[in-house]
């Protein structure tokens, strides 16, 4: 009896021809935004590429310089596009591409695509994840809001229930014919996905992608079948389909368009973001006044001269066998990063408090849980860019630290004139990035996991008591 | 007419009674209420961070004056002098807020070359950046349709549905009439929610009291009459509620979304923005080259551009800052092409976009909203274009303290060029836009009109 239902559902929707239509088109947008997504992040990858192999050479084959000249010439981390970020741009058109890595100071991360393109940009983008999330929940909803109105309109639920069948295994039947229905929809977008994916990267694919996806994939299916038994639930709460209809269409709105909005605005104004002309500021004050404003830069490096006199038992600072000027620079770097990281982390805490927001509403609404997994995924979220943020801090850290290290002891007191040859600067790793594992990924998106499967778990024995208790007229 | 007035009048008391329809309406209204204040403590929070910048300035002097006494060599204090260049906020960007959140209003300056300067980004949060801006404009251009939507879509059909419209038909009133004043009712409602709270938010705003109140009415009643016509449209395609719903649900989600998001991908694939990187690893190549080549070559270079320099003393020293500061200013020359082709190609991608938006009317009128409020990417083009122009004028500033040899005293600060930009309206763009705008109410309603007539005269 079940499956027969099941199976009736599946062949009634295949007939229905505004229904085909309108997966036809949703597979068509699917399709057209897994290769304009391939194509536009494979172009920023070529972009980023290029220009880092551009100044990794430029470093390496860098003129004659003295150390802390080539400090200041520093060197630039661009971010790479994670592998999977062709399904789901996420943050990646908000955060910026370039970070350039100088002693002394720690510089924004700029030109973000955002910042490159008029307001159209904030109507969204067209990727395979915003059809997933948006389009496919609609589909859904057409799908399934008649699953009980219509049997109750037309008379057959009475009949089907004296078939000795229930409720709840009258909506598990239907949950089952659509769910075949939508997996006809999402599996050629998914293939394709994963077939392109394959081609682009061939046996080179590393596993951590594979599970990466697999996982993406597996979000999604759960988040269509929360929406396929919310939908169903909601159908048996009706008399009439269109109202039923019309709520459904209002909970998608609501979820899909109003609460996410507004929870990420809350979040930015319950908790205010410093500027980054204050942050600079207050990191300079504190490094110039040491952190206790007592302790001033020049009384520091004074203190530390008198240390280094004193623990080898020489008169003046030429004595020493090492070179002054670049410990001194090195514990200069060490105090001001360490000043910088506390005020970066502080920074961070507020946008993870603001993010969190977000999170918390995703127990309203599983749009967002599916979002923020969906973005971790596809490696496009706040944490994978904080990561490179702090990926490039660190390199920036050791370059400064291992030209003040040359400089310490490859040239002496005061001398400001001796230039090093290239070689030197080959010595020198240029900066790689690596994509985090797929765990750690997940680690940062535990809350938004627990929603979904909360979700799932809710609509799944929560909305079937409630499709049983419902009256039939 | 006097029919018309007791079928607006039964309207009235059905709407009353309608606890839906009275959600419907309340929560648009909160959310344009929470959108009005959203907007407005945004600008203000922008404009607290401007006004701190000054305070930030007059620090950095304080900490010179202490450190360097007087007449001291003004190189040191460009050095580490840093002023601000300021994008001030229109007084009607607190009801479209546009990419004023996405682009730094503000820019930290020192004597350095700007070209490493000038793309200096501020803390965003990308997350919230990425949802976008929950303003008045936000509002009106998405849930308004919604709520229109909302009260239209069954507008026919549900007399139908309840067999009521036999009923009424009965009675000397022609279908025409009922549905004129059942869709005059809810415009009276949509457009009074709409004037309401946009004249809140100018009020909440304290926003300039010119042109723009009365293009702005115009606008948003115009945008409500195109989204009544469609509703129309559909009605009068005389199919049943369901029908209609996801029709309209399927137009607003074309229009407002699926629409504007390939018009994106079609505007980045277009016209490609490949000067940034290229830029930015250019001018250091340059900046740092500059150590290595000999003085005589630099600075000749640099008295081509600057003959009123030529005269001053030749560098003999290890390291002058006129010399520092001449090869950095030459770094920004050799960059110069790509940072004017940067700036065009960000403004053709406007220009792109401002062509493509007859194709989507919620693209059209979001544009006339931030072209008004000069909060779109121009804006933040003209603001770098400003910035340039006051480095210019800091270098000019500096300068005869450099090649003079002018000791810089305390008093000189106070001397040095300030820079501050607001920006302006674009009242081309707006204008053009809501002609573009009656364009599509027009072709919509008629298009309506002739639908209705050729179905209800089949029904016949």
């Amino acid at each position: 009896m079940v499956k027969s239902i099941a199976q009736k559902e599946f062949i009634s929707t295949l007939r229905d021809r505004r229904f085909v239509v309108l997966s036809v088109l949703v597979l068509l947008l699917l399709l057209a935004a897994t290769v304009v997504g391939l194509y536009s992040s494979h172009t920023l990858q070529q972009e980023r590429e290029v220009a880092q192999e551009e100044v990794n050479h430029q470093f390496h084959n860098s003129a004659d310089r003295h150390p802390h000249r080539m400090a200041h010439y520093g060197s630039f981390a661009f971010r790479p596009k994670s592998t999977l970020s062709f399904l789901d741009f996420g943050l990646d058109s908000f955060t910026g591409a370039s970070v350039f890595m100088e002693a002394h100071k720690q510089n924004s991360a700029n030109f973000s695509q955002a910042q490159q393109s008029s307001s159209l940009i904030r109507f969204g983008e067209m990727t395979v994840a915003f059809v997933l999330q948006m389009l496919m929940p609609l589909l859904i909803i057409f799908l399934c809001f008649g699953a009980f109105t219509q049997e109750k309109e037309t008379g057959t639920l009475k009949i089907l229930l004296s078939q000795g069948v229930s409720l709840s295994q009258i909506a598990w039947a239907k949950i089952a014919g659509y769910s075949k229905t939508v997996a006809l929809v999402v599996t050629p977008a998914l293939l394709l996905a994963g077939g392109l994916l394959f081609g682009q990267n061939g046996l080179d694919l590393q596993p951590d992608t594979l599970w990466r996806l697999l996982l993406f994939m597996a979000f999604y299916l759960m988040y269509f079948f929360i929406f396929i038994v919310l939908s169903v639930v909601v159908s048996a709460l009706h008399q009439r389909s269109s109202t039923s209809l019309v709520t459904l269409l209002g909970i998608w709105i609501l979820c899909c368009v109003i609460i996410p909005k507004a929870s990420a605005n809350l979040g930015n104004t319950l908790y205010t973001t410093p500027t980054k002309a204050q942050m600079d500021a207050d990191v300079h004050e504190e490094v110039a006044k040491g952190i206790d404003g007592h302790n001033s830069q020049d009384s520091r490096a004074e203190a530390l001269k008198k240390d280094l006199l004193r623990k080898y038992g020489v008169d003046s600072v030429s004595q020493l066998l090492v070179n002054v000027d670049g410990i001194i620079m090195a514990v200069g770097e060490e105090q001001s990063t360490k000043v910088y990281r506390e005020h970066f982390e502080k920074l961070t805490g507020t946008f993870q408090k603001q993010n969190r927001i977000s999170e918390l509403a995703a127990f309203l609404n599983p749009y967002l849980a599916v979002r923020h997994l969906s973005m971790g995924m596809a490696g496009s979220d706040f944490p994978h860019y904080l990561h490179f943020q702090n990926k490039a801090e660190e390199y920036r850290y050791h370059l400064a630290q291992g030209l003040n290290h040359i400089q310490a002891t490859r040239l002496k007191y005061k001398d400001k004139t001796t230039r090093l040859s290239s070689d030197t600067w080959k010595e020198f790793k240029p900066f790689t990035y690596e994509t985090p594992p797929v765990q750690w990924a997940l680690r940062h998106h535990l809350l938004s996991l627990t929603a979904l499967v909360l979700w799932l778990g809710l609509v799944c024995t929560v909305g079937m008591r409630v499709i049983n208790k419902t009256q039939i007229v | 007419m006097k029919k018309f007035w007791i079928l607006i009048k039964y309207e009235w008391l059905n709407f009353r009674a309608d606890k839906g329809l009275l959600i419907l309406v309340t929560l648009t209204l909160l959310a344009g209420l929470y959108g009005i204040y959203y907007g407005t403590t945004e600008v203000q929070r922008q404009q607290q961070n401007i006004a701190g910048l000054e305070k930030l300035t007059e620090h950095n002097v304080e900490e010179l004056k202490a450190k360097y006494p007087e007449g001291t060599d003004a190189g040191d204090i460009g050095y580490y002098h840093s002023t601000f260049a300021v994008h001030h906020p229109d007084s009607w960007a607190s009801l479209a807020l546009g990419q004023r959140d996405v682009n730094p209003y503000y820019i930290k300056l020192r004597l350095l070359n700007l070209q490493s300067q000038l793309y200096d980004t501020e803390n965003i949060n990308p997350q919230k950046v990425l949802a976008g801006n929950f303003d008045l404009s936000f509002v009106l251009v998405y849930l308004f349709p919604l709520l229109i939507i909302g009260l239209c879509f069954n507008i026919l059909s549900i007399e139908k549905e309840q067999g009521t419209l036999p009923l009424l038909l009965s009675q000397p009133i022609s279908l025409p009439l009922i549905v004129g004043a059942k869709l005059t009712f809810r415009m009276l409602v949509v457009l009074g929610l709409g004037l309401l709270l946009s004249i809140l938010a100018m009020i909440w705003g304290k926003v300039l009291p010119d042109g723009r109140v009365a293009l702005w009415l115009g606008v948003v009643v115009l945008y409500c009459l195109f989204w009544f016509a469609v509703a129309f449209l559909v009605a009068a395609l005389q199919k049943n509620s369901a029908f209609n719903a996801v029709t309209l649900l399927g137009v607003w989600l074309l229009l407002t979304i699926v629409i504007p998001a390939l018009l994106n991908v079609y505007v980045s694939i277009k016209q490609p923005v490949p000067q940034a990187l290229a830029l930015t690893i250019q001018q250091r190549e340059v900046v740092h080259g500059g150590w290595d080549k000999p003085k005589r070559e630099t600075m000749d270079k640099f008295f081509a551009l600057y003959p009123q320099w030529r005269d001053t003393t030749e560098i003999k020293e290890r390291f002058v800052w006129r010399w520092y500061y001449a090869f950095h200013h030459l770094g920004d020359v050799a960059v110069q092409d790509l940072a004017t082709q940067y700036k065009q190609t960000l403004l053709a991608r406007h220009e792109l976009v401002q062509k493509l938006n007859v194709l989507s009317v919620p693209v059209n009128v979001q544009g006339i909203f931030n072209a008004m409020a000069g909060s779109d990417l121009p804006s933040y083009v003209q603001f770098l274009q400003s910035a340039t122009r006051y480095h210019d004028r800091l270098r000019e500033f500096y300068y005869p303290f450099l090649f003079r040899q002018i000791t810089f005293t305390h008093a000189d600060f106070a001397r040095e060029p300030r820079h501050s930009f607001a920006s302006a309206p674009d009242m081309k763009s707006a204008t053009a836009g809501l002609l573009k705008l009656l364009v599509s109410v027009g072709i919509v309603f008629g298009a309506g009109l002739l639908l209705f007539r050729w179905k209800t005269a089949s029904v016949k």
